[in-house]
């Protein structure tokens, strides 16, 4: 469905030296260097999944997804979106896929929402059935009607958002393209365009490729993850298994009588070396354990056996500390001064 | 690929009846942008009037002959404001803000989906009435007679002439790809076509050969306006061949920034 | 723009309080001059804009002028004496081309004003800074070039030293009046959302009326008269006066002067005022 070969993305950038007299300096001279965004990604999605392209900013996401949707042209290497080549053949890939890049609007600025619907339905070419069923469901899960005669530039970000959504799935693309798709919506309107893309992928077996900075926008929308990192993919599978790679886990428990927190604390970090504890301020216990040295069995036993165990669970790993890890342990390999380590913030 | 173009056509009439459904919903803009334009012509009227208090005739051209001139030069000109001014948006930030991309996204050509976001741009309406009423006033002053042929012309004058500012403008438009804004050598290019509005004798020469064979606005307004007052032929034979070059030329430096675009993306 | 009683205590006062404040405001002026040189193609663009405006009028004007006898043709003029108006016109209006009216109309529309208002500056007076390297810069790198280009195509009259200086004062008050009056200009974002057309009118108008395409002195009595009772005059027909030694000695050259300044004056205070009622409006409409 979508491939990826070898993927290569470079850019020129211009030397900006900071302060009056760099602008100055750069009136006369320009430097470049040249950075890799995308280096050498391969990948294949499969057709009729949702898959959440993750990576830390920078990571060159939003590049391949310019790529994929044939805004740009790879340095080297190629990619396929349903057997075509996106920038080489942009219009005939343009009818096959739906966009919405977050921040951006593609949508008639200063026309209404139905507006720019009916200009879309003549630009995609929408038969009637379909344009009609469309926006009957927008109007039952996104409140799309509420949006009015409004131009598009007066709508909250909120709003737009919705719109710009409801538009990328308009003409029934076989993929869809969300760059940050939920930024500006509200918890219930979060839900809504969940339920949105479930439904379309359903009944429609729609692809979705997602990137987003919301973990449980991830988890709730996607099945698999491409785990992208400076150009490399470092995880490719469901998200099930991503969880999996996660090298610590953690048990928090509550217990009756025995020792003060915080010298149970000290006991459990004295009995099982390489473990940390941590008292909450509810006075239960969390333990973090590496998942090479112990097993749950090893751990449980051990607290079993000292404490009266009250109440205890073991929670899932976090995505985001996963991913947390996974960034961080390529930050510490990387060489100081490598384009694309400058990070703002994991996941 | 007749399919294809006929394709644009009929999406061509849908977004102008788009872009007149928007003229009634900005109707402060247009009464605001049309009565901006009224004073601007007016004003330039006006300047006329007051060298022409001075003398008789400059170069050979008199007063009425200078206004039908002015007033010829709006019409070319109103044409392709009506359809190519969402190309200054180009120029002054879809490239800067990464908002392009949004035309590569369609199916349809690009140019096509740029241009076709502003179909209709009110102020083009008001240079092509008040071009109209100047050429009809002057003309009937100079007490001016068409020859068929003239009458049959004179709309194609007027198109090649929308065509040469379309495409000086989308050249100039274009290189926002490679210089992420490039509003200020379109003001540039727009200044220089001011210069269509009056006679080019008056210029001097090295001026007038730029504006004839490198910028050529000459060919919008001044060679046509010579061939409908005097009946000369000289200039307007090549206008046919000049308007090509220049849509080649801005065609072509297009499709490269498009490239361009698409290398950095940015 | 009266001294904020609330600066004075924040800052340990400075023997001159008027660089006091101006250290307030520095930042935005280097910071104005970066954001321009970003774009260097900006100056090449500007220049050309003003050599072809230039370009028409010179020559519209010297076609008429061209069998105009040696004592001087209609209102005085000779050939080298017009060119030499029309041409420092244009780089006066290179000048005057500050760009405040774009950027409040901007600030305006987006909202950005109330940003403003919470640093401890008067936004007016920011614009003011911001714009003056912005002036410095067009005079040096597109002025100077226009005027030397032109130069060597065409003759050009010679000013005498007393009336270069009298024309770098009224030259120095344009200024002032350019920027007040863009700054008025630019307000009207407050009151429509087509701040194009409103400035669109306001660069016709002030091109005709400041003289910049028709010397005062050539237009019709009522016509002068009224363009003579306008503030724009002083943009640019009331530089030249002095520069082309056109005044009757000390009083003709008060009689130019005095206007600027008082102009200046009065534009001030109207800003002033509106800018002041714009803001409460702003915080009653809660922006």
């Amino acid at each position: 469905m979508i491939v990826a070969e070898n993927l290569v993305k470079e850019f020129r950038l211009a030397e900006r030296k900071p302060g009056l007299a760099g602008s100055l300096a750069t009136l006369f001279t320009r430097e470049h260097r040249v950075v890799r965004a995308v280096d050498g990604v391969s990948f294949t999605i499969p057709a009729g999944s949702k898959t959440a392209y993750i990576g830390a900013n920078g990571a060159g996401k939003s590049t391949t997804i310019k790529m994929l949707t044939g805004i740009m042209t790879p340095t080297s290497g190629r990619c396929l979106v349903r057997g075509i080549e996106p920038y080489r053949h942009r219009q005939a890939n343009a009818r096959g896929i739906g966009v919405v890049f977050g921040q951006r609007s593609q949508l008639w600025w200063d026309l209404s929402v139905p507006d720019s619907f009916r200009i879309l339905r003549r630009v995609y070419d929408i038969p009637d059935p379909v344009y009609h069923r469309n926006l009957t469901l927008y109007r039952d899960l996104l409140d799309i009607d509420a949006l009015g005669t409004t131009p598009v530039r007066q709508l909250s970000l909120g709003q737009r958002m919705r719109a710009e959504i409801a538009a990328s799935l308009l003409h029934d693309p076989a993929v869809v393209f969300w760059d940050e798709p939920t930024i500006g919506l509200d918890m219930v309107l979060k839900d809504a365009v969940r339920q949105l893309v479930n439904r379309v992928h359903e009944e429609l077996g729609t692809t979705v490729v997602l990137t987003s900075h919301d973990i449980t926008d991830i988890a709730a929308i996607c099945d698999s993850a491409l785990v992208v990192d400076r150009g490399r993919v470092v995880h490719q599978g469901s998200i099930r298994d991503l969880l999996r790679t996660a090298d610590r886990r953690s048990v928090v428990f509550d217990h009756r009588g025995g020792p003060a927190p915080e010298s149970a604390c000290a006991e459990i970090e004295r009995g099982l070396p390489g473990v940390s504890a941590s008292s909450a301020e509810d006075g239960r216990i969390r333990v973090d354990y590496p998942a090479d040295r112990f097993t749950s069995r090893q751990v449980l036993g051990f607290l079993l056996e000292r404490f009266d165990l009250a109440d205890c669970y073991a929670p899932e790993p976090d995505l985001e500390d996963v991913l947390r890890r996974i960034y961080g342990g390529h930050r510490e390999a990387a060489p100081a001064g490598v384009p694309g380590a400058r990070r703002e913030g994991a996941a | 690929m007749t399919a294809a173009v006929w394709r644009h056509v009929r999406l061509a009439f849908f977004l102008g009846g788009v872009g007149l459904h928007r003229l009634s919903m900005y109707r402060m803009d247009f009464a605001l942008g049309a009565g901006a334009f009224l004073v601007r012509v007016g004003l330039q009227t006006a300047v006329v009037g007051l060298v022409f208090r001075q003398v008789p005739a400059v170069h050979g051209w008199t007063y009425h002959e200078v206004l039908f001139l002015l007033g010829f030069s709006l019409l070319p000109r109103g044409l392709d404001h009506l359809f190519t001014d969402q190309l200054w948006e180009l120029g002054r930030k879809l490239v800067q803000r990464g908002e392009f991309y949004r035309y590569l996204v369609r199916p349809v050509s690009p140019l096509f989906s740029l241009l076709s976001e502003r179909f209709f741009h009110p102020d083009g309406l008001g240079e092509l009435a008040v071009g109209a009423a100047l050429v009809g006033w002057s003309g009937n002053r100079l007490g001016l007679h068409l020859t068929v042929l003239q009458w049959l012309l004179a709309p194609l004058l007027v198109l090649c002439g929308a065509l040469i500012h379309t495409s000086v403008k989308l050249l100039f438009a274009s290189l926002s790809f490679w210089t992420v804004t490039s509003l200020p050598s379109m003001y540039a290019a727009n200044q220089v076509s001011e210069f269509a509005a009056y006679p080019l004798d008056i210029y001097h020469p090295s001026l007038r050969a730029v504006l004839t064979w490198v910028l050529p606005f000459a060919f919008t307004s001044y060679v046509p306006c010579v061939y409908l007052l005097t009946g000369a032929t000289g200039l307007v034979v090549w206008l046919p061949v000049v308007t090509a070059g220049a849509l080649a030329v801005a065609l072509t430096v297009w499709r490269r920034g498009v490239d361009a675009y698409e290398m950095t993306g940015s | 723009m009266t001294r904020s009683p609330r600066r004075e205590r924040d800052t340990p006062a400075p023997p001159l309080s008027l660089s006091g404040r101006a250290r307030h405001y520095l930042p935005f002026a280097t910071g104005g001059l970066q954001s321009l040189l970003q774009y260097r193609s900006t100056f090449v663009t500007t220049g050309i804009t003003a050599a072809a405006g230039a370009a028409i009028t010179v020559f519209l004007w010297r076609a008429v002028y061209a069998g105009a006898p040696p004592g001087g043709g209609p209102g005085g003029f000779t050939s080298e004496s017009i060119t030499t108006y029309l041409l420092v016109a244009q780089v006066l209006q290179i000048l005057h081309a500050n760009r405040v009216d774009d950027e409040v109309a901007a600030d305006v529309y987006r909202g950005d004003v109330a940003v403003m208002l919470v640093r401890p500056v008067s936004y007016p007076v920011m614009r003011f800074f911001a714009c003056l390297p912005v002036v410095a810069a067009n005079a040096v790198l597109v002025g100077v070039p226009v005027l030397v280009l032109f130069a060597l195509i065409v003759p050009l009259s010679t000013p005498r030293p007393l009336d270069v200086l009298l024309f770098a004062v009224s030259t120095a008050l344009s200024v002032l009046l350019a920027f007040l009056v863009n700054l008025l200009t630019g307000m009207t974002g407050f009151v429509t959302t087509n701040t194009w057309g409103v400035r669109m009118v306001k660069q016709s108008v002030v091109a005709f009326f400041a003289g910049q395409l028709v010397p005062l002195a050539l237009m019709p009595g009522p016509l002068a008269a009224l363009a003579s009772a306008l503030p724009f005059r002083g943009m640019v027909d009331g530089p030249l006066t002095l520069l082309l030694g056109r005044y009757d000695g000390v009083a003709g050259a008060a009689g130019v002067l005095a206007p600027q300044i008082g102009w200046a004056a009065g534009l001030t205070l109207l800003g002033g005022a509106l800018w002041r009622a714009s803001l409460s409006r702003l915080e009653v409409l809660g922006g």
